[in-house]
């Protein structure tokens, strides 16, 4: 089977999944009790007499087509999806796709960075550690890796937020930039970059905990194969041992964490965004639940699901592009 | 002073029912003046109040912002709720610092209130000269009622959903909202510089009348720049385009609409940006305000209110990326916060909190119809303890519908204590209301043998006595309930099942619109300036499915003491004091809630402020005004 022939056939299976995730995914949302109308007429439940916001709440349940049966309204939000209308939130009384761009810039851009810090450092780590397998070295990076992603991820926050922001004040406690800041350009990016060091840091670290024990894993499977005794024995230098003939065949476990990391850059992560005080979609997904604010719910959990079924396809054509050997066939 | 009037009737009085989870309960305080409902700063201000405004104070909020500037009916988070208040001025009918309403002398320069024959009663204001729009647009009384058209109005109410309830209240209104009709036959435009507007005569007599003469302006050359105002013998009208399609696009328009990036203001300070990236807003003084009803401008140049944490916001008062934090509740922040006072590294001010934290029933379920069943459950809580462990000593407790700030409390401290039951914990008195309630048999229908379950034959049935109760996770009011509660309800032979659940959930179950119904739940109610028990506690039907009487209670006695406070006139306070006592002490004896805790609230605030005085009912939003920093 083709490499285009196959990803026909997974194009034409994400889509089947999609609409059975999107329809299974709709039925949950409508069947948690809470009326969304009630919570996003909130306060004027009350600052209303009962006459007149009956009358409201009917007005708006009409307008946002809730009054209408499950299925018709499942077809009217797909149809709308579809077209790039991802509905009305309740919550922010808004159109979603006016309220979703911050949020989902700050998540992007935190989780870019903290890739970006993981895997400048982890692969060199995880391939060091790998080389001086059960040294000194190795056997103080295994002890602290698993420190690393063992803490709670709120602990770590925890614990930097005092160290490096009350105990000794380096960084800012929380938030995204300076208070009043007027400042532009590089001078804007480096605050910026100042408020990320801490959430960066914290999501750092077990992050690199993982890798780099993944890494090595990979790499010291590698470092026994016959064909790395056999460059050596040819005399090749041991870099070129290590980087070129090992580290390319390890890379195939890489790339399977890679692409969820890349996949992962739009998720959110409540802990770091609540502690730190980082608006990112981590918490417009919970505040969202609460609310029952299911136009932006469902926009982004159908996002996570496209990408993560995007993902897979992604990590299989990655793994042909490292490994010749692997074929994509059904 | 807020637009809306209806709310300004009905609910401007109203207290905003905030459900959230608490608790708590007695009069004790760490405050060494328990009684204290008042403020008390402790830092010294020699600094002198500058002549012209200077410097930037930033204010910690535990509410993230919205980017939404207009007013609550589009959005009525917390914080933005006070940015409208420094946004947008010149209400007429404003709330004074001991949370009175008068009408603002810096606004109103006359006033008339006239009877008439028909049972309706026409206010008609007139503004003074002088005013004007932050880009020097003389404010007239064209702006007042283009806003009470505008707010009233079916093309608004096409804006998002927009109420449109401003003139509610009103003559007309629900000709003109339903769009039978141009004219607002209620509002008038008398001459450039003064409006009437004739409330309806089933909204009358109402106590807090005055409301209905409570207008603000909007920019009608900002908002709808090619319309007038006009009047007619059958009323105010708006002349030229004005259209849904206009107002979608100056009103909605996510850059530039005046929701979002309100430009043409008239508050004490003006609009400058909102990040949404950081959920950060920046407010800079409005050089044109003619100053609130005192005529005290701001001196505070720039305002930026930013979101911080409860766990750490004390540090950000530290380290100083924040200058003040407003209404902290709760042990450890007031302990650390108190402990920077201490080291001389921030002031404080105090005063307690204009509601209270309580255990509502639902008093339409079985066995909580029963008001014996209801006092049991409060005797067996020892409320005292409940507040000092919630609150870790920093909460009072009250013993019925009021809130410590209210000036009736002020006035009837002495009589509260001699006259209220206080409900100290005592199980044989609760075992006695439930004896004489008819809990007195065993399942097997002898008679009850002391220990066990309590049963009661109902209609030939014999029912259990256990409560439903359906609380929210995380909630620390549920835990401690959760502690102290269920050995004492067993002791005297009833159950309690705790249900958890999300906010949504609980809210439905409330309302009566979810799967189950429960006996009784931990939320929390805030007493509005207009407080209007006669809503919360009318039996008829509309009340309690419109969320008012959310008790559900239907008890004629309580009801009529409610409804015998709406007509008693504003300015009789002895007949509203007399009344609003036998209205409590009635509460008292029915307790559809028990009131648990109410806290006391502090105010953190680093030494570059000074003038600082905020209450329950003169909020940080206006102590901003009196208040200054160092340069």
């Amino acid at each position: 089977m083709g490499k285009g022939r196959y990803l026909l056939k997974r194009l034409i299976y994400i889509v089947f999944v999609f609409f059975i995730i999107s329809i299974l995914m709709f039925w949950i949302y409508k069947s948690m009790p809470g009326d969304p109308v009630d919570i996003m007429l909130g306060s004027s439940k009350t600052t209303m007499k009962p006459d007149a916001y009956q009358a409201l709440y009917e007005k708006t349940k009409a307008s946002l087509g809730l009054d209408q049966p499950l299925p018709i309204q499942y077809f009217a939000w797909m149809g709308n999806m579809l077209t790039g209308h991802f509905g009305y939130s309740t919550q922010y009384k808004q159109e979603v796709i006016n309220v979703i761009g911050a949020p989902m810039f700050n998540t992007v851009l935190l989780n870019l960075l903290t890739m970006v810090v993981v895997f400048v450092i982890s692969i060199p780590l995880g391939i060091a550690t790998a080389v001086r397998k059960n040294g000194a070295f190795d056997k103080s990076v295994q002890v602290l890796t698993i420190v690393g992603y063992s803490i709670p991820t709120f602990i770590i926050a925890l614990l930097s937020i005092f160290l490096l922001a009350v105990k000794f004040p380096i960084f800012p406690i929380s938030g995204v930039r300076s208070a009043g800041s007027t400042a532009t350009g590089l001078a804007a990016v480096g605050d910026m970059l100042w408020h990320m060091a801490l959430p960066v840091l914290v999501m750092s670290v077990s992050g690199i905990g993982g890798i780099t024990r993944y890494v090595r894993a990979a790499m010291i499977d590698v470092l026994r194969m016959d064909y790395i005794k056999t460059a050596r024995a040819k005399g090749l230098r041991e870099k070129t041992v290590i980087y070129i003939h090992a580290f390319r065949n390890a890379l195939i476990p890489v790339v399977t964490v890679t692409t969820w990391w890349v996949v992962g850059l739009f998720g959110g992560s409540i802990v770091i965004e609540s502690v730190f005080l980082w608006p990112g979609l981590g918490k417009m997904l919970i505040d969202g639940l609460l609310q029952r604010d299911f136009a932006v719910v469902l926009t982004m959990q159908m996002f996570y699901v496209v990408l993560s079924l995007a993902g897979n396809v992604i990590m299989d054509v990655a793994y042909t592009m490292v490994d010749p050997r692997v074929r994509l066939d059904g | 002073m807020k637009k809306t009037r209806l709310m300004s009737l009905l609910l401007a009085g109203v207290m905003a029912v905030s459900m959230a989870a608490c608790g708590g309960q007695a009069p004790v305080t760490n405050n060494g003046d328990s009684s204290a409902a008042g403020s008390s700063s402790a830092a010294g201000t020699e600094s002198t109040r500058p002549t012209e405004p200077q410097g930037q104070l930033v204010i910690g909020s535990t509410t993230q912002m919205g980017n939404d500037f207009y007013d609550p009916s589009f959005s009525n988070n917390a914080v933005n709720y006070k940015t409208y208040d420094l946004i947008h001025g010149y209400g007429t009918v404003v709330s004074d610092i001991d949370g009175n309403y008068v009408y603002d002398p810096t606004v109103v320069a006359s006033h008339t209130e006239t009877e008439n024959e028909d049972g309706t009663k026409t206010y008609t204001v007139t503004i003074n000269d002088g005013l004007v729009w932050s880009d020097g647009t003389p404010i007239t009384a064209k702006d007042y009622v283009f806003q009470l058209l505008l707010e009233s109005s079916p093309e608004m109410n096409g804006v998002d959903g927009y109420p449109s309830q401003s003139g509610y209240s009103l003559v007309g209104y629900q000709e003109f909202f339903n769009g039978e009709t141009e004219y607002f036959a209620g509002v008038h435009l008398v001459d450039e510089m003064t409006y009437s507007v004739t409330v309806r005569a089933e909204e009358l007599p109402y106590h807090y009348d005055i409301t209905y003469a409570s207008a603000m302006p909007r920019p009608m050359h900002v908002i709808a720049p090619d319309c007038d105002v006009e009047d007619t013998a059958e009323g105010a009208t708006i002349t030229g385009e004005f259209t849904t399609d206009l107002l979608l696009k100056t009103i909605n328009d996510p850059t530039s609409g005046y929701r979002y990036n309100p430009t043409v203001t008239c508050g004490p300070y003006l609009f400058e940006s909102f990040d949404v990236a950081s959920a950060q807003c920046t407010l800079v003084v409005n050089p044109n305000y003619a100053g609130d009803y005192r005529g005290v401008k701001p001196v505070i140049e720039k305002l930026i209110i930013k979101m911080v944490r409860t766990d750490t916001m004390i540090n950000e008062l530290k380290s100083g990326s924040v200058d003040l934090l407003f209404q902290c509740s709760g042990a450890d922040t007031i302990n650390g916060g108190l402990d920077l006072v201490d080291q001389g590294l921030a002031q404080d001010n105090t005063f307690f909190r204009n509601g209270y934290g309580k255990v509502q029933f639902d008093c339409s379920q079985f066995p909580t119809d029963s008001a014996n069943v209801r006092k049991a459950i409060a005797y067996c809580l020892d409320r005292n303890e409940f507040a000092r462990q919630y609150s870790g000593g920093y909460a009072a407790v009250v013993h019925s519908y009021y809130g410590l700030a209210q000036w009736e409390y002020q006035e009837s401290k002495d009589w509260i204590d001699q006259n209220l039951e206080t409900y100290e914990k005592n199980l044989d008195e609760a075992k006695a209301l439930l004896e004489a309630d008819g809990w007195t048999l065993n399942a097997d229908g002898t008679e009850y043998s002391g220990t066990g379950l309590r049963y009661k034959e109902v209609d030939g049935e014999l029912k259990p006595l256990v409560i439903e109760w359906a609380n929210t996770d995380g909630n620390p009011v549920s835990d401690l309930l959760a502690t102290m509660l269920p050995e004492a309800m067993t002791e005297i032979g009833m159950q309690l099942n705790a249900t958890t659940m999300d906010f949504p959930t609980l809210q439905a179950a409330i309302t009566h619109t979810g799967d189950k119904t429960y006996n009784m739940y931990n939320l929390a109610v805030g007493f509005a300036l207009a407080s209007s028990p006669w809503y919360y506690y009318s039996t008829d039907p509309v009340w309690m499915q419109g969320g008012y009487n959310s008790n559900w209670i239907a008890d004629e006695e309580l009801e009529a003491v409610a409804e015998a406070l709406k007509p008693i006139p504003f300015d009789d306070k002895e007949t509203w004091l007399t009344a609003w006592q036998n209205f409590i002490a009635v509460w008292n004896d029915k307790m559809p809630d028990i009131p648990l805790y109410s806290d006391e609230y502090y105010d953190f605030f680093s030494n570059k402020l000074h003038g600082w005085y905020s209450t329950s009912v003169w909020e940080w939003s206006r102590a901003v005004l009196d208040a200054w920093v160092d340069a």
